[in-house]
């Protein structure tokens, strides 16, 4: 018997790549700046939370990009909300730039005068090379534009599951149930309801989506016919959704949520675990099968703790909710991207911030200056608000990946969302004197994470 | 590769305590302890080990022990033993034994009634027995109250007692969250090592602080303990351990 063995090299899924640091399988964020800052990308099987902003602008232009770039890559996506129309999203991603286009974009970016703000640099300096406090862009994922929309054509071939709960009156009578309190809600509306899973629907008009939330009877039948009446730029969807829609009736015949009482106290938490569950259980996202069709699944769920989701049990439900969420992202080859807002939830619970970010493996603040002091002032003239790392765990690995800093700042530009080293000008002006200078000492820096009236020394 | 932090923790020997108890701020990453620790377990010729995953897949451990310079899949089934209650969540959702309860036990009477079926099973061909759990506060997550894990650290600390070289590693995050269990649950074991993050904010060359505190006698008037604390930085193959005062600031 020979020792020789033939080596089967495994096909890297669409839109992945082994990074060269942590020898882990990434797949682009679709932000290039934010990628540099995860160490190149996230790592498949990761979940990454976005605290979200309060005007809700930042977080999601994220998450644009995070499902225009799998909409590139042709990846399954799943697209959940409450808050949201999550089909009016996938419908208003961003423009995929094409290589002339990022190549001339950066050309005009190094050809600007390094005198723009009429600052005259020492001619010993005028040599170095310019520092450019944007992250550098790696060859990682795709750029786009945030002024244009993409093209139908290019969302046609996207292979996208949404779910938005749409039978929510069920939900809040199966509430009721639970919580055994009084309802305005007939009980009859619950009990004709159909025991379904949520429905999946591509084609979702805005008019059409905000009529089915108020109708709820009808909501499988209407989502056939509004997946057949598709048009067709959004074909290849309905269809998904048509087969979405099967499997997912049958998942409600096997396992309803009336059969699985008290485990989620709030129902719809079950009904999106079913749902993504089904959709992971899939061959294609089994990790180590050599299948040819394999594939990466981008889970996104924006607005995840939003005040719709609140009832008596909000805190458990959601722990238990992202526990399982975890799990099951781990063991498939998919990546999740949730946006959440963190700053309504540590007002519900302030204990609960804490205990979410040891559930996720990035967790990343937005702090949009949009309506604070900070908009005006002129030492963040240039930045729409500061982005702040509060985890970054190892996942497979040792060691987890830190970036070169911490101090980051993030900027909307016209056609794309940038992050940056937080850079201070150089001088500020002699009109914001005191002001300023004692708003400069509240800085994030190095010691970001201390706590505020801490007064102890140095660890080392 | 991880003999450093566990000659620092004292865990580097055959003979462990019966019950070891690692308690883990909020925003502080202590997994690395785990696999330090099971690195250090697989090595020892005939001793088994019991992983329990709760925060963490087998995988990473896997993962995280290549990097370590150990191969656990050479181990599996072996030497090696694992409870995946993650995986099996992901391959039976919400219909889980662990989410389900289908013997009407609870979740942590299900996890010790499967411990201890482990322990039947492989406890009597071993010379020392581990078990490792990762991580407590998973069980709060899936809905096990305080009293529930605390009887559930009980339990296992019961084991401990009830057979001679089998030692009990536990494994608790947001530490300063659930204080009250945390502190009753190191009161179980005489090693207790806390994973702190570094007061004064962020650096590049240290990761955080360890606390270990042994109890060396517990008298009937007096409890003499040992405090140690260092500093550990968790490279990509390695976990260097510093004293307080060794690392500064290169200017």
């Amino acid at each position: 018997m020979t020792s020789f063995r033939k080596r089967t090299v495994q096909k890297p899924i669409r839109g992945t790549r082994t990074s060269p640091h942590t020898a882990q399988v990434i797949t682009s964020s679709g932000n290039p700046s934010l990628d540099l800052i995860l160490g190149g990308g996230l790592p498949i099987g990761s979940i990454c939370l976005i605290e979200e902003d309060r005007f809700m602008t930042h977080a999601k232009v994220l998450v644009k990009y995070f499902l225009a770039e799998g909409v590139l890559s042709k990846q399954e996506i799943f697209l959940g909300s409450l808050d949201d129309l999550p089909a009016e999203m996938l419908r208003r991603l961003p423009k995929p730039l094409t290589d002339e286009e990022v190549e001339q974009e950066q050309r005009q970016e190094q050809e600007q005068p390094a005198d723009k703000n009429g600052l005259r640099i020492a001619f010993r300096y005028s040599d170095l090379p310019l520092v450019n406090s944007e992250q550098a862009t790696a060859k990682i994922g795709h750029h786009f534009n945030l002024m244009e929309h993409m093209e139908p054509m290019m969302l046609s071939y996207a292979q996208a599951t949404i779910w938005d709960d749409n039978n929510k009156a069920n939900i809040v009578v199966q509430e009721d149930d639970i919580c055994n309190s009084t309802s305005s809600l007939e009980p009859t509306a619950a009990a004709s309801g159909d025991e379904a899973a949520p429905v999946v629907q591509l084609e979702a008009q805005s008019t059409a989506s905000n009529n089915n939330n108020n109708n709820n009877n009808n909501n499988n039948d209407n989502a056939t016919t509004d997946s057949s009446t598709a048009n067709n730029a959004t074909s290849t969807a309905a269809t998904t959704a048509a087969s979405a829609n099967e499997s997912a009736s049958a998942t409600a015949t096997a396992s309803p949520p009336a059969a699985q009482p008290h485990f989620f106290y709030n129902p719809r938490y079950g009904r999106l675990l079913d749902y993504l569950q089904l959709l992971l259980n899939d061959e294609s996202f089994e990790p180590g099968t050599n299948v040819q069709q394999k594939n990466l699944c981008r889970v996104c769920l924006t607005s995840l703790g939003s005040p719709l989701w609140y009832d008596e049990h909000f805190a458990e439900d959601l722990l238990k909710f992202l526990t399982i969420l975890r799990a099951s992202v781990r063991s498939c080859t998919a990546v999740c991207f949730i946006t959440m807002p963190m700053h309504l939830i540590a007002k519900y619970e302030t204990s609960l911030v804490p205990k979410i970010r040891q559930l996720v493996d990035y967790a990343i603040e937005l702090e949009s200056f949009a309506g604070s002091e900070r908009e005006t002032h002129p030492a963040f003239k240039e930045y729409s608000g500061l982005l702040h790392l509060h985890k970054m765990s190892a996942i497979n690995t040792l060691a987890v990946h830190m970036p070169e800093t911490t101090d980051l700042a993030f900027k909307l530009r016209r056609k794309k969302f940038v992050i940056e080293k937080l850079h201070l000008p150089p001088e500020l002006q002699e009109t914001s004197d005191q002001a300023a200078a004692a708003d400069m000492m509240a800085l994030p820096n190095c010691s970001a994470n201390m706590p505020v009236n801490s007064n102890v020394s140095m660890d080392f | 590769m991880a003999a450093s932090v566990l000659l620092a923790c004292g865990l580097n020997e055959q003979k462990l305590p019966g019950f070891v108890h690692i308690s883990e701020e909020s925003n502080v990453d202590g997994s690395f302890l785990i696999s330090c620790i099971l690195g250090q377990r697989l090595r020892i010729s005939n001793a088994g080990t019991l992983l329990v995953c709760l925060q963490h897949h087998y995988q990473h451990y896997f993962n995280a022990g290549m990097r370590l310079g150990y191969n656990t899949n050479i181990f599996l089934d072996k030497t090696l033993n694992v409870i995946d209650v993650l995986s099996d969540m992901a391959r039976h959702g919400l219909s889980s034994k662990w989410l389900r309860s289908p013997d009407g036990l609870t979740l942590t009477e299900q996890l010790v009634k499967d411990i201890r079926n482990q322990l039947a099973n492989n406890f009597p061909n071993r010379s020392s027995y581990t078990i490792l759990i990762d991580n407590l506060s998973i069980l709060f997550n899936l809905g096990a109250s305080k009293q529930q894990v605390q009887q559930f650290c009980l339990d296992l600390a019961d084991l401990a007692k009830e057979h001679d070289n089998l030692t009990v590693i536990t494994k608790l995050s947001n530490s300063d969250i659930h204080q009250l269990t945390d502190n009753n649950v190191a009161k179980l074991g005489h090693v207790r090592i806390q994973v702190l993050r570094l007061k004064s904010g962020v650096f590049r060359e240290v990761d955080g602080r360890l606390l270990i505190e042994r109890v060396l006698d517990e008298g009937s008037y007096a409890c003499e303990q040992s405090r140690k604390e260092v500093l550990y930085k968790v490279n990509d193959r390695n976990v260097k351990i510093f004293n307080p005062g060794e690392i500064g600031v290169k200017v």
